[in-house]
């Protein structure tokens, strides 16, 4: 469908929202959601949502559970047996645009989302419409990267959905209906938002886009019953500066000129106000000591360092955060003063890790745009080590010039939003990657007023062979088990189950299961549109399902469709 | 050609007084002396707006206010309007459909270099599929190809400032490979 298509129907739907303020207002307009079948789910509790990693019937969180393993504790669908798996249903939704959603399984109910933040609740069992909710959008949105949504969350009986036009919402998880909304922040300064909320304690955790526009980043929580703001973290603290790190993580040199920003500094002061850093992946929770840990993107302008002095903190790091006051706990930061954009998007996992001695401690796994995943010790965000790289690296890392310098890996990584998948047994952490020659320009301007701030640009470079791949890596040596190449760049997750498989897609409509251990290839299927949204699996009765969209991606530009396709066993 | 402008832009100056307190469909009447009654521009720099995207269009008409987009035209037209009034008539001009302007499609080889070009840098990433645009996202599919020349040359040299993200994209381009889109996207 294209946009007046959307706009007919949001017409249709209704008159939405105008307010001005921040605060949240109840929403009475009744017609903006169409309900056809009825939704008899059970409230979804904490406790169950505590123990949503060891629930095969529900998946309840876009990765599955607040530790954000997306391993799937279910084994019907084995290696023996996954050849004979076929389509149970597909579902087509009204919007043919970039496809991220997650979709998450509630009591034989699936949520699901698409581009222009609709919603969909559908019988996960047929693929069934129960009801579908059409967001009005304001007329201003201000995004990078497609008009996307990752998902929702349901805590209780509300669906927690944020829009592209910057508004956070409940919706009755029965009707669609909306029971309250927010404005998060202004969409006319750069502001978006494409992530699924984390509902944990009553609280919503919800970061926003923004890095290319000159934001302020935020992980923020609002009350889960009234939507008001319960805490805010800025992202990039009043002193930004940091401690003038030369080297990235792995310890390579970035070629910072510390003398010219120590004057800039001098001359201008601290850049936080309009630093960037977006956070667009959900937060993991440590429910045993309330932390939460997240990640945070590219600074602002993203190619042009000369306006922002210093290590710019805390883009392109992982952060923690107390859960119920939103204090700082830690941080770690991977890139300073980033100048290439290959900031830290695929959301982090807890996972008990082996430390420097080889003890197994609490740790938080994270991959990045430069190909590494990287292993931390939560306690106190320090590295412990990082992966071998999964894609070709070069020249790292060559300033950006005026007529662009050569660098590898390109502008969108390595590993993107994508989300990881683990396999605690097998001590391993499946990534999907992207290889794409770039070359990295820069061009200084001004802060624009929450137009595009890119600083330059990044070029794929013509003609050079684009490939992608997908890499098992032993979190406890760092060292890559195997590895299959895909014929192009990958982006949208992976899931790994209990049935020794891993599960993903790719921009030319192939879905896959491979041999968790091994990589081998046991089963395809080819969508008609790229397969670039994380796949999920549960349980209806005694058959369990996989299911994943297949929307094609607005970033990389793959074949658009409008499928929800659920497969099961014959 | 631009004694018509003149002209025109005349008239509106006449016209421009009275037209504040009018409806937005008056005020949308002002509008069509220039870019066209009927969704066709009356000169071929001059822009399509109807069917344009809304949040684009109001964008454009703050920033010709602020002045942070040049046009002797444009500017002293909005000078006046308040940010209701730019919301209005962008919501108005976004409902109508987009006019057919008739322009040929570009040949084979000048699409293949427009395509090249346009996944090097990935305008689709920002303008969508088929460049359609959205939200603050101007659609430039089959916008006239004279105005897409110019503006994409003003973002180049940064004679168009509202955005110098565009101009960054533009300047990472080859002039060669821009003309190539300017005629691939008219012909959309
Ligand atoms: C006298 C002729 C004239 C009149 C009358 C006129 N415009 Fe324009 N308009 C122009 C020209 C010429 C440009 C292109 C300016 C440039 O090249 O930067 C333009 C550009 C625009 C743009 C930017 C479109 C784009 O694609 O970037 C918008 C929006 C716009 N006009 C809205 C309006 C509205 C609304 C009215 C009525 C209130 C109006 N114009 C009246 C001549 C006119
Ligand atoms: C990162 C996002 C992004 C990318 C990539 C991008 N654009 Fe744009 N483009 C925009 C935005 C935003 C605007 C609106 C500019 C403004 O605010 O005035 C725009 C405006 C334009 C306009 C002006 C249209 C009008 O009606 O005046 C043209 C032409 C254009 N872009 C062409 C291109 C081409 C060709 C490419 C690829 C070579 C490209 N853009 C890549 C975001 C992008």
């Amino acid at each position: 469908m294209n946009r007046k298509g959307l706009a007919v129907i949001a017409a249709a739907v209704g008159a939405g929202l105008l307010s001005s303020a921040a605060i949240a207002q109840e929403i009475t307009n009744k017609d903006k959601q169409s309900v056809i079948g009825n939704v008899n789910i059970a409230p979804v509790t904490q406790d169950k949502l505590n123990t949503a990693d060891k629930s095969t019937k529900d998946f309840l969180l876009t990765n599955g559970n607040y530790a954000q393993t997306r391993f799937y504790p279910g084994k019907q669908i084995s290696r023996d047996n996954v050849k004979n798996l076929r389509v149970a249903w597909i579902f087509q939704t009204d919007v043919k645009e970039s496809l991220e959603t997650s979709p998450i399984v509630v009591d034989g109910v699936m949520y699901v989302t698409t581009s222009f933040s609709h919603v969909y609740a559908l019988d996960a069992k047929t693929g069934k419409q129960l009801w579908h909710y059409a967001h009005k959008m304001g007329p201003i949105t201000v995004y990078c990267c497609g008009p996307n949504n990752r998902g929702v969350q349901v805590l209780n009986d509300r669906v927690y959905l944020a829009t592209l036009d910057s508004k956070l919402m409940a919706l009755n998880a029965k009707t669609g209906e909306v029971v309250w909304s927010t404005n998060i922040a202004d969409p006319e300064l750069g502001y978006s938002e494409t992530m699924a909320p984390t509902v944990v304690n009553d609280k919503v955790l919800i970061g926003t886009n923004g890095g290319e526009y000159g934001i302020r980043g935020f992980m923020r929580a609002y009350d889960a019953k009234t939507g008001k703001l319960v805490w805010n973290f800025d992202t990039t603290p009043e002193n930004s500066v940091g401690v003038w790190a030369t080297k990235d993580a792995t310890g390579r040199d970035m070629h910072r000129d510390i003398q010219a920003e120590k004057d800039m500094l001098a001359k201008i002061g601290d850049p936080y106000a309009k630093l960037g850093g977006g956070v667009w992946q959900n937060p993991a929770v440590d429910l045993a000591t309330k932390r939460i840990y997240f990640v945070v993107g590219n600074p602002s302008p993203d190619l042009d360092g000369s306006s922002r002095p210093g290590d710019n903190l805390y883009t392109d790091s992982l952060v923690a955060l107390d859960l119920d006051t939103g204090k700082y706990v830690c941080h770690f930061q991977y890139i300073a003063h980033d100048v290439w954009d290959l900031d830290a998007v695929s959301p982090p996992v807890l996972l008990n890790v082996k430390g420097k001695d080889g003890k197994v401690i609490p740790g938080v796994i994270h991959a990045g745009k430069t190909g590494h995943i990287y292993v931390h010790d939560r306690k106190d965000c320090s590295l412990i080590r990082f992966s071998e790289a999964m894609v070709p690296q070069e020249n790292m890392w060559t300033l950006p010039t005026k007529d662009g310098a050569r660098m590898l890996p390109g502008a969108n990584g390595g590993v993107e939003w994508s989300p990881i998948a683990t396999d605690p047994a097998q001590e391993l952490a499946y990534a999907i990657n992207l290889h794409q020659p770039m070359t990295y320009h820069v061009q200084s301007s001004p802060y624009p007023n929450g137009k595009l701030w890119l600083g330059g640009a990044f070029k794929v470079i013509p003609g050079e062979q684009q490939s992608g791949n997908i890499t098992a890596v032993n979190y406890n040596t760092g060292k890559i088990k195997w590895q299959v190449k895909t014929p192009e760049p990958m982006i949208g997750g992976i899931l790994a189950t209990a049935g020794g498989l891993v599960f993903t897609g790719e921009g030319n409509g192939k879905f896959a299961a491979y041999n968790s251990s091994n990589g081998k290839e046991l089963w395809s299927f080819h969508a008609g549109a790229g397969v670039n949204a994380p796949p999920s699996s549960y349980m209806i009765g005694k058959k369990q399902y996989i299911v994943v969209g297949a929307g094609g991606n607005t970033q990389l530009d793959y074949k658009r469709g409008n499928n929800i396709i659920a497969f099961t066993l014959d | 050609m631009l004694g018509k402008l003149m002209t025109c832009a005349a008239v509106v100056l006449m016209l421009a007084s009275a037209a504040r307190a009018e409806t937005i469909e008056e005020k949308a009447q002002v509008c069509a002396g220039c870019h066209g009654a009927d969704g066709k521009p009356i000169d071929k720099t001059i822009p399509v707006l109807w069917g344009q995207t809304a949040g684009y269009i109001y964008m454009q008409l703050r920033d010709f206010k602020s002045a942070a987009r040049k046009s002797e035209i444009m500017e002293p037209l909005v000078s006046e309007f308040q940010r209701d009034d730019m919301l209005a008539l962008a919501e108005y001009f976004s409902q109508k459909p987009w006019p057919d302007l008739g322009q040929p499609r570009a040949p084979k080889d000048v699409a293949a270099k427009a395509l090249a070009a346009s996944a090097s840098i990935g305008c689709p990433a920002c303008h969508l599929d088929r460049f359609q645009g959205d939200g603050t996202v101007p659609r430039l599919a089959g916008q006239g190809r004279d105005y897409l020349a110019k503006t994409i040359d003003d973002f180049r040299t940064r004679a168009r400032a509202n955005n110098p993200g565009m101009s960054d994209l533009m300047q990472a381009a080859s002039p060669e490979d821009l003309t190539a889109l300017a005629d691939y996207l008219a012909g959309l």
